[in-house]
């Protein structure tokens, strides 16, 4: 029997698309071949594998110029779903490079995202026995998250709400028809989007909510090593240290009863772990121990940037500025792929600031390399040149 | 998601508040080509009423700092005063041809008041009430790790909470996670009720005239990182209490009386001040109604009594009379200090049953 998800499924696929820098690659295919057409990414649509491996690799510019060239050409006509991908591309690949407003444009050309345009149903020619919505869920974010983007903060949290009670309703519908797979995929579309959610929510220091919300991530799996630091991260920014130090304790707990969900290797979460207590010995000022939890990290793991960049502001809070310097020119060097990322380079050139009178030849030295290396999207104001 | 754990120094200086500690990292550059020795570092803070040294290297002068190098060392600094203050940096040393050399810096930044607090006192029977409103001014949120109230001498403080909502939270939520006393910036409140007892009762020594001083409010927040603030508020007042200089008491009265025969009732007047009261006269006072009185004094109609001494009493008795049989009513015992030329309010009608012969 083929598998009839009702809306947003044929990106059981392809993965949502995240703006982070890391883009999903999962694709979850349906168990039974014989049946399911879309065996691989190319078969949902034209050069799919293409886009997703530039997607990947943060070159966005090349993703407007594949869609554009596809666009023009007219080689989405086959199939709708065809055009609704590659736009689902088009537009985070605007939103990375902060073209809001022209994403903004591409998306009026779409019709309501509910509307009878884009089901399965419509089109019985072209998909046969295939119902529901053939909108990307990836499409649904970003069609949430953009107002937001031009000043509508507030109609981009309605909407976020509205994707998660819809995503909520999904999983309800695949859990009662035993579908694994599908509510794996939907379960983790929920923690994407209470993530967006908080992230907003956030940003405007409203941290009860954020605290709620984040409990019940917990709740809902309280096997999560990961969202239960970040509770306790955001215990940290309130100033509850109390509150933050028993939730990492308890994180230690899980790691040496080796739970994770599987979600963390065990260097992963040793690391995690180590990381933790190096926060809880910087805000009680003991620097010193800090460092020492982080070096464990990076011994074990190199690519630690989180480690390696805090050990940095801990070395500069032990007054030794030009070995914190040391150490985030050095994971530059050794391991840019992961290290180059804007936080990292703003405590850099802060610390430029303060450790030379003539900062700015230093930082352009350092804004040049990054022009040849960064990904598209890198923000390079954070330089402050 | 934005919660990577990665830390991020400041980007800007921000706002420093009354109550918080400034704290800068400084920087000693030699970019020049040449040695520099015997440099003397300082660094102060500057207000309108006082300057407050930090740093003094002048007892041990850093000997010598190399062409390229540096010397770097981080200040804190309690701030206890409000408005504009300056962080001055100064550094003397010798320079390349062996000149002494001067060179300041300064940094200026004002201080705020972080939070307002507001009381209300309210007393109900032996207990008194206060209500404590905590608003804070800053531009973020305050989590409030401490706020108590240390009572003045001889009262004792508890504080009031609302009942815990049971919400469906698991064990596991709710043992983690207790939720902060988190007061929003820019004009959020909190509320905080305490009960205050006074723990000696009925000592005449605590019946005076006059404001009675409660005790203070002792705050202690935190910010981002746990960066702590303390404050704490002045004195808080009760509402005054108006005691009775003297109190007038009746210690006995005869419940049956018989017509026309005399009686005795007993008294006791207490000085509650710390001075000698007195002379007194004792009287019963006329009535509005200017009706003729039932019950009269037998006798003189005015009792003089001598004078009182700071908190101590004196019994003293009328003599009386009734004119009508039945329950009847001793009314406007009145007594009137002659040193103060004071009258005090007469005491509340006695009854008594006046029966016939």
């Amino acid at each position: 029997m083929d598998n009839t998800d009702t809306g947003a499924d044929s990106p059981d696929h392809h993965q949502t698309l995240t703006s982070d820098h890391e883009t999903e690659t999962q694709t979850s295919i349906s168990d039974d071949p014989l049946t399911n057409q879309y065996l691989t990414l190319n078969d949902l649509s034209p050069e799919l594998t293409s886009l997703h491996d530039l997607a990947t690799r943060g070159s966005w510019r090349s993703i407007l110029d594949k869609v554009s060239r596809a666009r023009k050409l007219s080689l989405l006509t086959s199939h709708p779903h065809h055009h609704l991908t590659y736009t689902s591309y088009y537009l985070i690949a605007l939103t990375k490079l902060r073209r809001y407003d022209d994403a903004l444009l591409d998306l009026s050309d779409l019709h309501d995202l509910d509307s009878p345009h884009y089901l399965y149903e419509s089109y019985p020619h072209l998909y046969p026995n295939r119902s529901g919505s053939m909108v990307p869920f990836s499409l649904r974010w970003i069609h949430a998250q953009l107002p937001f983007r031009s000043g509508n903060r507030q109609e981009t949290l309605d909407r976020l709400y509205t994707l998660l009670d819809f995503v909520r309703t999904k999983l309800i519908d695949k859990e009662s028809e035993n579908l694994g797979d599908s509510v794996n995929i939907w379960k983790r579309r929920e923690d994407f989007v209470v993530n967006s959610i908080i992230s907003h929510h956030l940003s405007h220091k409203e941290f009860n909510v954020c605290v709620e919300l984040i409990k019940d991530m917990i709740r809902r799996d309280s096997s999560n090593p990961v969202v239960l630091s970040k509770l306790g991260y955001v215990q940290m920014q309130v100033g509850d240290l109390e509150g933050a130090k028993a939730v990492f304790d308890r994180v230690e707990g899980m790691m040496n009863e080796a739970i994770s969900g599987g979600l963390l290797s065990e260097i992963e979460f040793k690391n995690l772990v180590n990381r933790n207590k190096a926060l809880v010995y910087m805000v009680g000022k003991d620097y010193v121990s800090a460092v020492r939890e982080y070096d464990e990290c990076i011994e074990r793991d190199g690519s630690d940037v989180v480690a390696v960049n805090n050990k940095a502001i801990c070395l500069m809070y032990l007054r030794d500025l030009s070995d914190s310097i040391k150490v985030l020119e050095n994971a530059l060097e050794r391991v840019p792929t992961v290290a180059l990322n804007e936080s990292l380079v703003v405590n850099l050139c802060s610390m430029y600031e303060l450790a030379y009178v003539n900062h700015s030849d230093i930082k352009r030295t350092l804004s040049n390399w990054i022009a040849r290396v960064a990904p598209d999207d890198f923000d390079s104001s954070c330089t402050r040149i | 998601m934005g919660l990577s754990g990665l830390l991020v120094l400041p980007q800007a200086f921000g706002a420093i508040y009354l109550g918080e500690t400034f704290c800068s990292y400084i920087s000693i550059n030699n970019s020049s080509n040449f040695e520099v020795r015997d440099v003397v570092i300082k660094a102060e803070i500057q207000t309108e009423r006082q300057r407050i040294l930090l740093l003094d290297t002048s007892k041990s002068p850093v000997e010598s700092i190399r062409a390229g190098g540096r010397y770097d060392f981080i200040v804190e600094h309690d701030v206890k005063e409000l408005g504009a203050h300056t962080l001055v940096c100064t550094a003397l040393y010798n320079d390349g041809d062996g000149e002494r050399k001067y060179l300041p810096q300064f940094f200026k930044f004002m201080v705020a008041n972080p939070l307002s607090v507001r009381t209300k006192v309210r007393v109900v029977k032996e207990s008194t009430f206060l209500e404590a409103c905590i608003e804070n001014h800053t531009k973020t949120s305050l989590y409030m790790d401490q706020v108590e109230f240390e009572p003045a001498q001889h009262w004792s403080a508890t504080i009031l909470k609302a009942d815990d909502h049971p919400s469906e939270s698991n064990a596991l939520t709710r043992e983690i996670f207790k939720p902060p006393i988190l007061i929003r910036s820019g004009g959020g409140i909190h509320n905080y009720l305490y009960q205050l007892r006074l723990s000696s009762h009925g000592s005449a020594q605590m019946k005076v005239e006059g404001s009675n001083v409660l005790g203070k409010l002792q705050i202690t927040w935190r910010t981002n990182l746990g960066e702590p603030g303390r404050l704490q508020t002045q004195q808080i007042l009760g509402s005054p209490i108006t005691r009775k200089e003297i109190e007038l008491q009746v210690v006995d009265v005869p419940s049956v009386t018989v017509l026309e025969r005399p009686f005795l009732i007993h008294l006791n007047l207490t000085n509650q001040t710390d001075r000698k009261m007195g002379p007194f006269k004792v009287s019963l006072s006329q009535s509005d109604t200017q009706e003729e009185k039932v019950v009269m004094v037998d006798g003189l109609q005015t009792l003089a009594l001598q004078q009182v001494e700071a908190f101590s009493s004196t019994n003293f008795h009328l003599d009386l009379i009734a004119t009508k049989v039945g329950v009847q009513k001793i009314t406007g015992i009145t007594v009137f200090d002659t040193g103060e030329e004071k009258t005090y309010d007469p005491l509340p009608d006695l009854e008594i049953f006046v029966d016939s012969d």
